[in-house]
């Protein structure tokens, strides 16, 4: 490494004083964050075996360069170790890929969060919770790359609440949402293979995202039974009815059951894009879409998503409890953004 | 605002419009665009949930503000 490292720097009292500059600055999602020293920043961008000055992303209809150095600062100030660096470079190049189409779901009153998914090797060498109380607080990888990509849209690309982040509501995935899939117990192909990568190739998945939404099902003891209370509560879940894509989570007991009757990820798929459908009338009836209903609506069915393959099943969560979710995407269409999955690469020579 | 400001550039006269509650949010795209004064206009929001007659009200009322600032572009 030789390139200078270009930021700014402020020179402050201790800890505690740089803790509240950076509050001060604005730079902080509400959190205390780690100040970023020169030291910390280089042991981050060396991690990942890039130049401070390399571009990792270019935020079209922003207008904004993203530099591997800012991208460590954030990293750092996130609490990432700097092996996580990597996973937090591969999602921010992510997010600048015309399919995500940073501006739509970054901005919208939509008020989705980036939703990422972990997979390959790098997932158990560095920790990532993949079971137990799988979006919640506790597993630093987990909590801080989430966060380091949320400051970068933050503090480097400007998405700032009330401002370029106009969510109404939001939720608490844009602190971090970040969960990997438990490729160990799956019983099931992992997702980043579905998507043309090897297993043993590491991946970051990211998708403009609403928050989870939980479903039970104790009672069947077939693949059937627990997908059909999953359809019949996520067809009506309430958003805008322009979903592009779900993520279908399906944990420990639920995963056993349906694995036991042999269905693949491909057939879930199927019998959730059939069981999810809505019919014109029922969705003009509850005011989601305009216009009287016509004899022709009664049958005229509508799909959640466009395709089978818009939903993304995902093995991952606890081993205990007949709960299982699904993630709707940002309700813009799929010409606004689609989920994108980024190698995470080794760049050290 | 954003289509506004590229058509800007390309050198066609454009109007974008937003309704009030964007405001802000409409300035800051200008400004990640280089362009801190650029102008436009605004109605008052929401208009989603409006009637026909409603909208075509409001149209009518925004018209000559849309004229006024194609005519008089961004200088």
């Amino acid at each position: 490494m030789t390139t200078q490292l270009a930021s700014k720097r402020y020179a402050v009292e201790d800890l505690n004083h740089a803790i509240e500059f950076c509050y001060q600055q604005g730079w902080t999602d509400g959190l205390p964050v780690v100040p970023p020293t020169e030291r910390a920043v280089r042991a981050m961008l060396d991690a990942a075996g890039l130049e401070p000055d390399k571009q990792v992303a270019f935020i079209t209809n922003r207008q904004v360069a993203v530099s591997a150095e800012k991208v460590a600062v954030n990293a750092v100030m996130a609490g990432c170790l700097p092996e996580y660096m990597p996973i937090v470079v591969a999602a921010v190049e992510a997010l600048a890929e015309p399919k995500w189409g940073y501006h739509g779901p970054a901005t919208s009153t939509g008020g989705a969060a980036v939703l990422m998914i972990v997979n390959g090797p790098i997932a158990a060498r560095l920790g990532f919770n993949s079971g137990d109380n799988l979006f919640g607080p506790g597993w630093r990888a987990n909590a801080t790359t989430g966060r380091a990509v949320r400051l970068v849209m933050r503090n480097v690309i400007g998405t700032l609440p009330g401002a370029l982040d106009r969510g109404t509501v939001g939720h608490p995935g844009k602190y971090s949402y970040v969960i990997a899939e438990n490729e160990a117990d799956s019983p099931w192909t992992p997702f980043h293979v579905e998507r043309g990568f090897k297993a043993e190739q590491s991946v970051v998945t990211v998708m403009a995202a609403e928050g989870p939404h939980q479903f039970y099902n104790q009672l069947s003891s077939t693949a059937k039974g627990v997908l059909t209370s999953l359809c019949d509560d996520m067809k009506h879940h309430g958003s805008t009815n322009g979903q592009p894509q779900y993520v279908v989570v399906l944990a420990g007991e639920h995963m056993r059951t349906i694995a036991r009757d042999g269905w693949s990820k491909a057939d879930i798929q199927k019998f959730v894009f059939e069981n999810t459908q809505n019919s014109l009338a029922h969705i003009k009836r509850v005011e989601r879409l305009a216009g009287a209903v016509t004899p022709e609506d009664e049958t005229t069915m509508r799909p959640l998503v466009p395709s089978p393959e818009d939903v993304h099943v995902i093995a991952a969560g606890g081993r205990a409890g007949a709960f299982s979710c699904y993630i709707p995407a940002w309700a813009g269409g799929k010409k606004s953004s689609q989920s994108v999955s980024k190698l995470i690469q080794d760049r050290r020579a | 605002m954003l289509d506004g400001i590229l058509f800007e550039k390309a050198g066609i006269p454009a109007a974008s419009i937003v309704t009030d509650v964007f405001e802000g949010t409409g300035h800051a795209m200008a400004q990640s665009w280089g362009l801190p004064d650029y102008k436009f206009l605004s109605l008052p929001h929401p208009i989603a949930n409006l009637s026909e007659a409603q909208l075509d009200q409001r149209a009518r009322e925004i018209v000559p503000e849309i004229v006024k600032l194609l005519l008089q572009g961004q200088e």
